[in-house]
C-alpha cells in the first residue's frame, strides 16, 4: 500500500556528492519526517531528520518560519551578514593527532601532525576571538590532550581574556595522568567534555575499537580531584548504545556534583563513518527525549526539556536539573516564551541569545567550590531559599543533546540559526559547516 | 529606619511585622524563606537587601537559557 506524503515545509538544502545548493522538502510519512531533495546530476536523496509525534516537529519549532535562506549559504560562511546568531563558543583546533582510531570521527582525526598550531600561534587567535567579544573557547582536535603542552594553551587562552575554556576530550590521559589533569586547572580550564559512549565495555569495543570504561572512570576521579566538572558525551548510534541512554543518565547523576550533565550527540555521517547511511542508522532528537523518558522509568519527562534556544530548534534540546540530598531530581525548566524563545529571535538576527546560553552552559558545568549545600536542610524543606542556591550552583545537572547535519540532512534553516563556530584563518565558521564533508569523505 | 530592623508596622492594619517562613513562586517553583509579616493581612515585607541580593539570585539561576 502507498504510504500517504504530507508537505510539512520548505527548506534549501546540499546535494550530498557536488555539494550543489538545492531545493528541498520536509514532508512527512507515517510518523516519519524526510528531508528530500534533487540534484540535476546526482539524483533524488531522502533522509529521516525526526520520528514520532511525542513531541511533534511542528510543536516543537513552532515559531520559526520557513525563510528564503541567503543564496550564497553555505559558500560564504565565516561568518556573512545574513547569519542570524552570534557565536556563543569558538572551537579552535589544537591538533588534528588523536590516541584513538574510532570508526566514527567528525574530525577524520588520526596520527597526522601537519600544520599543529604553536602556542604562539593559538595565543593569536584568542586575542582575535576575545576582541571579537568571543570570551568562551572549546579546545578541539584531534585528542587535544596528546599535547604536552596543552596546559601552556590553556594559560594562553586565559591571558587573552578568555572567561570560559572548555576542553573536548576522550579522557584517556586525564585518568592516565593526574599531575597533567592537575596542571590543566591550574592554568585555567573551566570544565571538561568528555567522550563517553555508554557504561558498558562492549559499546567502546564497537565505537572506539577498545575497551575505555575504566579509563572513564579514572578521568572522572582525577577531575573530581581538581574540581574539574565534568559532562559526559555520548554519541548515539542505533543497535549500538541506544538502549543505554538511560544507564548513562543514572551513571552520571550517581557522580553529581562531579559530573555536571549529559550532552547526547545523535551520530552524524560526516568525517570518517563505516558506510553510506539508510534512515535505520539515524536516531532523532524526539527519539531520545523518549528514550529518556522511558529508560529513566519516568523520573525525567519529555516535559522537562526545551528546544535549542541559541540555535534552530531542531539542532537540540536542553533540560536543567538539580540533584536533591535524597537523589530525587529537580527540574527547573518551565515552558515559556521570552528572551530567546522570542519568535522575533528565530527570525532576525538575535542579539543576545548566544550570550544567555553561554553564561548559562558556563553556570551550570563548572565546579563550585563552596559544596556546603552537600547536607539537607535541617527541616528536609528542600524549597529554603539558602539551600536551593547553594545547592543548583553545587549540584545543578544538565541533559542536553545537539543533533549535528550531515551532507545527506543538511538544512540551510538550521545553519543560519547555527551559534558553534569553528574558528579557523581568522574565520568563524558555523560547525556543520565547517565538518561538512561529500559522500566520499570530502571537503 | 534600616532594613534589617524588625520594628516595622503595617501601613494598613498598625500591626507590628512578625518574622515568618512564607511562600514564594517564581516560574513555577516553590520558594520558603523567613521574612516580616503582618499577623493581620499577610502582607509581607521584603527589605531591599533581599530583593536585590538572593532573591535576583535565585531569579537568574531559575531562568532558563
Amino acid at each position: 500500500m502507498l504510504e500517504k506524503i504530507e508537505y510539512v515545509r520548505h527548506t534549501y538544502s546540499l546535494c550530498p556528492i557536488c555539494f550543489r545548493r538545492l531545493q528541498a522538502d520536509i514532508v512527512k510519512t507515517g510518523t516519519e519526517y524526510l528531508l528530500r531533495k534533487e540534484c540535476p546530476e546526482h539524483g533524488f536523496f531522502s533522509a529521516v531528520v525526526w520520528r514520532g509525534e511525542q513531541p511533534s516537529l511542528e510543536e516543537w519549532q513552532e515559531g520559526v518560519e520557513p525563510d528564503e535562506a541567503y543564496s550564497g549559504c553555505p559558500k560564504s560562511c565565516g561568518l556573512c551578514s545574513h547569519h542570524l546568531r552570534k557565536t556563543c563558543c569558538a572551537l579552535v583546533e589544537v591538533t588534528s593527532r588523536c590516541n584513538l582510531s574510532c570508526a566514527v570521527c567528525f574530525a577524520s582525526s588520526g596520527e597526522n601532525i601537519a600544520d599543529e598550531p604553536t602556542v604562539e600561534n593559538l595565543s593569536k587567535q584568542f586575542k582575535a576571538l576575545v576582541n571579537n567579544g568571543n570570551t568562551f573557547v572549546q579546545l578541539s582536535g584531534g585528542e587535544p590532550t596528546v599535547r604536552d603542552d596543552l596546559p601552556d594553551i590553556i594559560a594562553a587562552a586565559k591571558a587573552a581574556g578568555c572567561e570560559t575554556i572548555q576542553l573536548n576530550t576522550n579522557g584517556i590521559r586525564l585518568g592516565q595522568d593526574p599531575s597533567y589533569t592537575r596542571t590543566l586547572k591550574e592554568a585555567g580550564l573551566s570544565f571538561v567534555f568528555m567522550q563517553f559512549d555508554g557504561t558498558k565495555d562492549d559499546i567502546y569495543l564497537k565505537l572506539r575499537g577498545r575497551p575505555l570504561l575504566k579509563c572513564k572512570e579514572a578521568a572522572i576521579d582525577c577531575c573530581a580531584e581538581n574540581l574539574l566538572g565534568l559532562t559526559l558525551v555520548p554519541t548515539v548510534v542505533p543497535g549500538v548504545n541506544d538502549r543505554d541512554i538511560g544507564g548513562i543518565i543514572s551513571f552520571g547523576l550517581e557522580r553529581s556534583p562531579m559530573v555536571r550533565g549529559v550532552h547526547f550527540q545523535p551520530v552524524s555521517y560526516f568525517g570518517r563513518y563505516p558506510k553510506a547511511p539508510s534512515d535505520l542508522d539515524r536516531i532523532t532528537l524526539p527519539e531520545i527525549l523518549r528514550a529518556i523518558e522511558e529508560q529513566t522509568g519516568g523520573k525525567i519527562r519529555i516535559a522537562d526539556f526545551l528546544p535549542s534556544s541559541c540555535d534552530h530548534p531542531r539542532c537540540g534540546f536542553h533540560g536543567d536539573f538539580v540533584v536533591l540530598p535524597d537523589g530525587a531530581l529537580l527540574s527547573l525548566t518551565v515552558k515559556r516564551k521570552s528572551a530567546c524563545c522570542e519568535k522575533k529571535g528565530l527570525t532576525t538576527l538575535d542579539e543576545a541569545a548566544h550570550i544567555k546560553n553561554r553564561n548559562f552552559v558556563a553556570r551550570r558545568w563548572k565546579r563550585t567550590e563552596d559544596e556546603t549545600a552537600e547536607r539537607a536542610p535541617r527541616d528536609g524543606d528542600y524549597t529554603n531559599l539558602d539551600f536551593i542556591l547553594r545547592r543548583i550552583k553545587s549540584h545543578g545537572f544538565t541533559i542536553t543533546a545537539m543533533a549535528f547535519q550531515d551532507a545527506y540532512t543538511i538544512d540551510l534553516e538550521r545553519l543560519q540559526r547555527c551559534s558553534l563556530h569553528v574558528y579557523k584563518g581568522g574565520k568563524t565558521i558555523p560547525f556543520c559547516a565547517y565538518y561538512l564533508t561529500d559522500i566520499l569523505g570530502g571537503r | 529606619m534600616n532594613s534589617n530592623d524588625n520594628n516595622w508596622k503595617c501601613a494598613k492594619c498598625d500591626m507590628p511585622l512578625v518574622k515568618k517562613k512564607t511562600l514564594f513562586t517564581y516560574l513555577g517553583h516553590n520558594i520558603t524563606y523567613e521574612v516580616s509579616r503582618c499577623p493581620k493581612c499577610g502582607s509581607v515585607f521584603i527589605p531591599k537587601e533581599l530583593a536585590e541580593g538572593k532573591m535576583a539570585e535565585v531569579e537568574a539561576q531559575l531562568e532558563d537559557k
